[in-house]
């Protein structure tokens, strides 16, 4: 089965569910691995611009839709926003949950921009942390937001 | 794997140059024992690899690589704690050049990591702090020193760079690292290796950022579960249905003809079934098509582990006795209450997960642990091999929190199972594996008493009982020699200045396998201690601030206790009204030397309980890294909070139930408190002190004195859950 994958058509089997085709065919183990039922969040990616939980997603169900996984968020050297607010605020420890906090935020913050606080809190709790990183979370998240926007009206 | 030839120095350095195209290398060994060094004194001149039959390997080393490149090798793993920052740091203040100039690598087995303790009980920094500037300070002289005679300059005129030695008043008179290792043919560590004083520090004490995050918020950290070798195979194990099931027959016909099966490997005696396939999902498959029969053995339910976890039989051992506490409590008890703490998970959101590839004379594993040396002795027993056959090679942790210490079952399936098959085969565990069958924090049951005259404590008792924390790892006979558990009894004693002091723990085997969770018995201790001492303060009419500080002890822990109680309870606005709906509490622990206190601010929504902020005040001593120290503090406090709030496993029906986390809810961002950190380092004694636990101590108590400042009713009993909210406001 053919997968589009960080713009990149790639051959997987279908088998599985998408977070093993990723990691164990394509390589691809930035995606992580947590409770494999869609609750912790750690296996996020960003399929057709949504926020999805590859453990449970069959293979077959994203087969010809693009896939953006962490490996394909930078664009060439740069990071995108919410990486760098992650590295501004320090954010990670151990980092295992980190590739899915991100991606959940970059889709966030693509589909709300201007998501409130409580927006941000309520569609970012279901991203678990288990080292405790939360005050950080929060704080890079809502000020890649800023950054975000503040291009955005640059640009406008 | 690497066969360097040391040679020890006077000095108590290693060094090793000139072989191998190794590059010139230069550490220390922790703990060698003084007549060691004793034997190198006379000694110097020969290059033996090894004094006495031990390994001649640093603990923590530096090579000056072939490519002119200066690396150190991390003794310690990094599993969200920051140690390869701080210790990477404490390297670049005496090299001289910044910490992301140094490469810094994992020492496997073979390069380094030989303790048998790990990285745990908040000890990295504290143990390496002096040993790892004197390394690094010693291969910077050698380097100037050798640059010297190669740029006729005096040593004191040069410094170094990422890529050199330069003279520092020309610094285009200078010589590449890559040139100085060719024209160098004798390597001396000098007799006096100078360390830089306080005055002269770059790094310590800088928030210099984490080295490893840009690789973690790109997905190019490789941990664990993500390592991919040549020709990996994925395996997979037979778990048992119950805690004391014992198998009894097994059926692998149908497994071993799933087309994708490599192989089914059976070990009745050892009770191991596990499978090689060639995806995770296809092994999964065969597990599901073993047939299995099971001595079950006894259905356990919760209520018959509480039992067992109680306080009050013989069995009970002193751990503390400051005057006569018996005889003071015999002429009368003000107040007496009990507590109780319940399993907890330490759950990493990385599960268990190792890469073994095992040959016929050498195994290399790869694989999360904590315990690197420990895994050696293990795989090197599992698959028949000596303990110098046997790589490990940790990777970055997704979290450790004392799981991923002492045993690493999962580092063993993956060295059989390759065995087995001749293959490189990984295993990584899934969810319910982490949360039934690992090792887990034991319940705590405590039972406090004590006696007020005049508004003061003049007698208290502290009996606790626990499963087995670190004791869990001794054999039965020697448990029974060692006594209590030095483990489950952290933070128990009573650090207060009261006259009549005694604290009793009693150690409980269970059929649940117990063991490390993140602080030991910290939380549950210092959750029973400290609700304890806010009951007293109210028993007393007093204000539990005023009342813990009038009975700190009149010395170096009452002045650090003073001082982060003052700390916190100031910038947390005790005293003030606060907000409407809401009410604080406090509390403090000390734990491995360092002192923490908290204020918790909460309210009820419903009978749930919100925790809003968590103000806290530590004294750790000096700071080498005060982001990082900060981040640990705020992560400490998630999990106070989490096994405040949340955090209970349980057994029915012979199992632990939960499977996943819908029956075992960490903390989610929605629910975590702000957090603020104060650092104070009242001692100024130049010394750093642990940071990875002891912020963990008070929160789970100041929250539940909170609650009792909002509502007047105390829950006894973690987490304080709606339900026990709803107990005890209708009591």
């Amino acid at each position: 089965m053919e997968l589009l994958v960080n713009g990149q058509r790639r051959q997987v089997s279908d088998e599985s569910v998408l977070v093993w085709a990723l990691r164990d065919e394509l390589g691809l183990t930035g995606t992580k691995i947590g409770c494999g039922i869609g609750l912790c969040g750690a296996c996020t990616v960003i399929v057709d611009g949504q926020a999805v939980r590859s453990c449970i997603t069959p293979v077959r169900a994203v087969s010809g839709k693009s896939i953006l996984t962490i490996e394909g968020l930078a664009k060439g050297g740069t990071l995108h926003p919410v990486q760098q607010a992650f590295i501004d605020y320090q954010v990670p420890q151990c980092g295992w949950c980190m590739s899915g906090q991100i991606m959940s935020a970059v889709a966030l913050l693509e589909q709300n921009p201007r998501a409130s606080e409580r927006e941000v809190l309520a569609a970012m709790s279901r991203n678990l942390c288990r080292c405790g990183c939360y005050v950080r979370i929060r704080a890079a998240v809502l000020d890649a937001q800023r950054k975000i926007l503040a291009r955005k009206e640059g640009n406008a | 794997m690497s066969q360097r030839q040391w040679r020890l120095t006077r000095r108590g350095f290693l060094i090793s140059a000139g072989l191998l195209g190794g590059g010139l290398a230069l550490g220390v060994r922790l703990g060698w024992p003084e007549v060691q060094l004793k034997i190198a004194e006379f000694a110097e001149a020969a290059s033996p690899t090894s004094f006495g039959g031990a390994s001649a390997n640093p603990t923590a080393w530096f090579e000056l690589t072939p490519q002119g490149r200066l690396r150190l090798y991390l003794p310690k793993v990094e599993m969200g704690q920051g140690v390869m920052t701080a210790l990477t740091q404490l390297a670049a203040e005496e090299l001289g050049i910044a910490p992301a100039q140094i490469e810094v690598v994992q020492a496997s087995t073979a390069q380094g990591i030989r303790d048998l303790f790990g990285t745990a009980g908040s000890t990295t920094v504290v143990s390496l702090f002096k040993p790892l500037r004197e390394a690094a300070a010693a291969m910077r002289e050698m380097l100037l020193a050798a640059a010297s005679a190669q740029l006729k300059v005096e040593p004191a005129a040069l410094a170094l760079s990422a890529e050199g030695v330069f003279v520092q008043k020309h610094p285009a008179r200078r010589i590449a690292f890559s040139d100085l290792l060719a024209q160098t043919s004798k390597w001396e560590v000098p007799e006096r290796v100078p360390l830089k004083s306080p005055e002269q520090w770059r790094f310590i004490g800088a928030s210099v950022p984490r080295l490893d995050l840009r690789d973690k918020v790109t997905g190019a950290a490789v941990y664990g579960y993500d390592v991919r070798l040549p020709g990996m195979l994925y395996g997979a194990v037979l778990r048992p249905p119950t805690l004391e099931a014992r198998l009894r027959r097994v059926d692998t016909s149908a497994a071993e003809r799933l087309p994708n099966v490599r192989k089914v490997v059976v070990d009745l005696g050892a009770g191991f079934v596990g499978v090689v396939a060639t995806s995770r999902a296809a092994a999964q498959q065969a597990i599901a098509a073993i047939r299995a029969e099971w001595d079950e053995g006894r259905r356990w339910e919760q209520e018959d582990i509480d039992r067992i976890v109680t306080v009050g039989d013989e069995g009970g051992v002193v751990i503390q006795r400051v005057g006569d506490a018996l005889s003071e409590l015999q002429r009368g008890v003000s107040l007496q209450a009990e507590y109780r703490t319940p399993f907890a998970i330490q759950t990493p959101l990385e599960a268990q997960a190792a890469a073994a590839d095992v040959r016929p004379d050498r195994a290399t594993v790869w694989v999360s642990t904590q315990s690197a040396a420990l895994v050696q002795q293990q795989v090197a027993r599992a698959v028949g091999l000596r303990e110098d056959q046997v790589e490990v090679f940790p990777t970055f942790l997704g979290g450790g929190f004392g799981r991923k210490s002492g045993w690493s079952e999962v580092a063993v399936e993956a060295a059989r199972l390759s065995k087995a098959v001749g293959a490189p085969v990984h295993v990584g565990w899934s969810r319910a594996e982490e949360l039934q069958h690992g090792f887990i924090r034991p319940p705590t049951h405590h039972r406090l008493s004590a006696r007020l005259q005049d508004g003061r404590v003049v007698a208290i008792q502290h009996e606790q009982a626990s499963g087995n924390v670190l004791l869990s790892f001794v054999p039965g006979i020697a448990r029974g020699v060692v006594g209590a558990d030095f483990g489950a009894t952290r933070g128990a004693t009573i650090r207060y200045a009261i006259p009549h002091r005694r604290t009793i723990a009693w150690r409980k085997d269970l059929p649940v396998r117990t063991g490390p969770w993140r602080g030991l018995g910290l939380v549950a201790n210092t959750f029973a201690v400290e609700s304890f001492m806010d009951e007293l303060a109210h028993l007393a009419g007093a204000d539990p601030l005023a009342f813990r500080l009038a009975h700190l002890p009149n010395d170096a822990w009452g002045r650090r206790m003073a001082a982060v109680l003052r700390a916190a309870a100031e910038r947390a606005g005790w005293g003030k009204p606060a907000p409407q709906g809401r009410a604080r509490g406090i509390a403090c622990s000390t734990d491995v030397d360092t002192v923490v206190a908290q204020v918790a601010e909460v309210s009820l929504e419903g009978d749930s309980l919100r925790v809003h902020r968590i103000t806290l005040a530590m004294d750790c001593g000096l700071v080498v890294n005060p982001d990082g120290v900060r981040t640990q503090a705020e992560g400490g406090v998630m999990w106070g909070g989490g096994s405040a709030l949340l955090e209970e496993a349980s057994v029915r029906n012979g199992q632990l139930v939960a499977t996943n986390f819908d029956r075992y809810p960490l903390l989610s961002i929605d629910r975590a408190p702000d957090v603020e950190v104060i650092l104070l380092d009242t001692l100024r004694d130049g010394q750093p002190r642990g940071v990875g636990e002891p912020p963990m101590g008070p929160t789970a108590a100041a929250i539940a004195n909170a609650l009792f400042a909002l509502t007047g009713r105390r829950v006894r009993q973690l987490p304080i859950t709606p339900t026990r909210v709803r107990a005890a406001l209708s009591a």
